[in-house]
């Protein structure tokens, strides 16, 4: 583990976020996961585009129905997990390691902050 | 997730698509003690009310037979969908009408003012599916099934010492069972059809993507009280005799759509990418026009696409494409004959479509 590797974050929208130099992972909670069910597809973000926190920026598409992916922080995306185009299933079977689904390049960390803890997170899912 | 009021598992542990398999390849089990069940007795007057409602000629079913029938608005529009069959229990007549949870309001108006002293039984019956090819041997280590039974035959059989209502059907395309039981056994008689290690629960979820791929209509989807059954392209159900009747509700609108061209269509259709069609998109041929909606939409385990129902007008010639509208982009859909996968029912001891 690098020195700048932080803690996982998660968004009141069932997102997780992790930061390493800058560059932020995320994905979809296990908890989320566990929700939608079998997962079938997922339209990737595109790579390039600016996006700020909240906006709507992929879906993902379970047996149940379709769920928006939303920016958890301001930033760029920089790359996403192609493995899933072929197999969205990966996001049931490790959504919070193999089934990251995009990376951006954070503009403003403090936003990172006023993300929940894990515990804060559990929290959270327990109201 | 709330269902007519009952609080029902859309899936068990092990998610909706490995359900839907396991049903396609071996079995499964549906909790559908949600829906009405309903004894009429087989009494002429009573049967000549209900024909005002149901396209069939009550008097003459056959013993021991289930038919797939209608209650029918004035309009010829359907009230509900609904399977009813002749058979006696306990050395009476009765009509056994198995109806949908969340018509049970409407339905049970016209069945109480046709027979006011037609008995509800699904407070104190369970009513169960196993449904999938391997139905029959998970169900006949625990109850006498004979081996003459066909699809749509239906009987009275024995389990721990209480008569239960045994039909050969079910809404899945597959060979199965349902089975309509005291609600005292109806935990016995589930452990016991659990013992088979490749048999499982099921929930709502695999209900409604098996139904979809066997191309099977679900009311408050293809059928509603604004579609007629030969709209929704059932008009196999309707009894042909009945439409000349003018005791049958919207039989003279029956009979005149069966001459003349429709303004729909039902059509069933396949995703050409990985997105999914779902319940009210709309779709458009290639000068964006509006050609029709979505009814029905899910993954299809068994052909791992898209698959939908819908209706169209039915002046659009199928062989122009269709574009489905999904998240604001047109998607490009195909046209694919009903139903998606072959039903798998038994006659004769051999495997009908």
């Amino acid at each position: 583990m690098g020195a700048y590797m932080s803690e996982k974050k998660y968004t009141k929208d069932h997102e997780w976020v992790s930061i390493e130099n800058e560059i932020a992972t995320i994905g979809i909670s296990n908890h989320a996961q566990e929700s939608l069910g079998d997962i079938v597809f997922i339209e990737l973000p595109s790579v390039g585009n600016s996006v700020k926190a909240k906006d709507e920026i992929c879906v993902v598409e379970s047996v149940k129905a379709a769920s928006d992916i939303y920016a958890p922080i301001d930033g760029e995306i920089i790359e996403v997990n192609n493995n899933l185009e072929n197999d969205a299933a990966i996001i049931n079977q490790d959504a919070e390691n193999d089934g990251w689904i995009f990376k951006m390049k954070i503009s403003d960390s403090n936003q990172y902050s006023d993300l929940m803890s894990e515990d804060e997170y559990k929290q959270f899912l327990e109201q | 997730m709330p269902f007519a009021g009952f609080n029902m598992p859309i899936n068990y542990k092990t998610g909706i698509i490995n359900e839907h398999k396991n049903v396609r390849n071996h079995s499964g089990i549906f909790d559908v003690s949600h829906m009405g069940q309903i004894l009429i007795e087989n009494n002429e007057s009573y049967l000549h009310k209900l024909e005002k409602y149901i396209p069939l000629q009550l008097k003459n079913l056959i013993k021991n037979r289930s038919h797939y029938s209608f209650l029918l608005n004035k309009d010829g529009g359907v009230i509900d969908d609904l399977i009813i069959s002749n058979i006696d229990i306990k050395d009476k007549p009765y009509l056994y009408i198995v109806y949908n949870a969340s018509r049970k309001k409407e339905d049970e108006e016209i069945f109480f003012s046709c027979t006011p002293n037609a008995e509800k039984i699904y407070n104190k019956n369970c009513l169960f599916a196993i449904q999938g090819p391997d139905s029959i041997n998970v169900l006949k280590n625990i109850i006498d099934i004979p081996n003459n039974m066909n699809f749509f035959d239906i009987l009275i059989s024995k389990y721990d010492n209480n008569e239960i209502i045994v039909s050969r059907s079910g809404y899945t395309g597959e060979d199965g069972f349902e089975l309509s039981i005291p609600n005292e056994s109806a935990e016995n008689l589930i452990t016991d059809l659990l013992k088979n290690e490749n048999t499982m629960l099921c929930g709502l979820g695999s209900r409604d993507s098996l139904r979809l791929e066997a191309g099977l209509s679900l009311y408050g989807h293809e059928l509603n009280e604004n579609i007629t059954p030969i709209e929704a392209g059932l008009s196999w159900a309707l009894d042909k005799e009945r439409l000349e009747d003018k005791n049958l509700n919207g039989n003279k609108i029956l009979s005149d759509q069966l001459k003349n061209n429709l303004s729909n269509k039902k059509i069933g259709l396949i995703s050409t990418n990985k997105s999914m069609l779902r319940d009210g998109m709309t779709l458009f041929d290639n000068n964006n026009n509006e050609i029709g909606k979505i009814t029905s939409g899910c993954f299809s385990p068994n052909l791992n696409k898209s698959i939908a129902i819908g209706y169209i007008k039915s002046e659009f010639n199928t062989d122009n494409p269709i574009f489905c509208e999904i998240r604001k982009k047109l998607e490009l859909v195909k046209i694919n004959n009903l139903p998606f996968v072959k039903k798998n029912y038994k006659k004769n001891g051999s495997v009908y479509e």
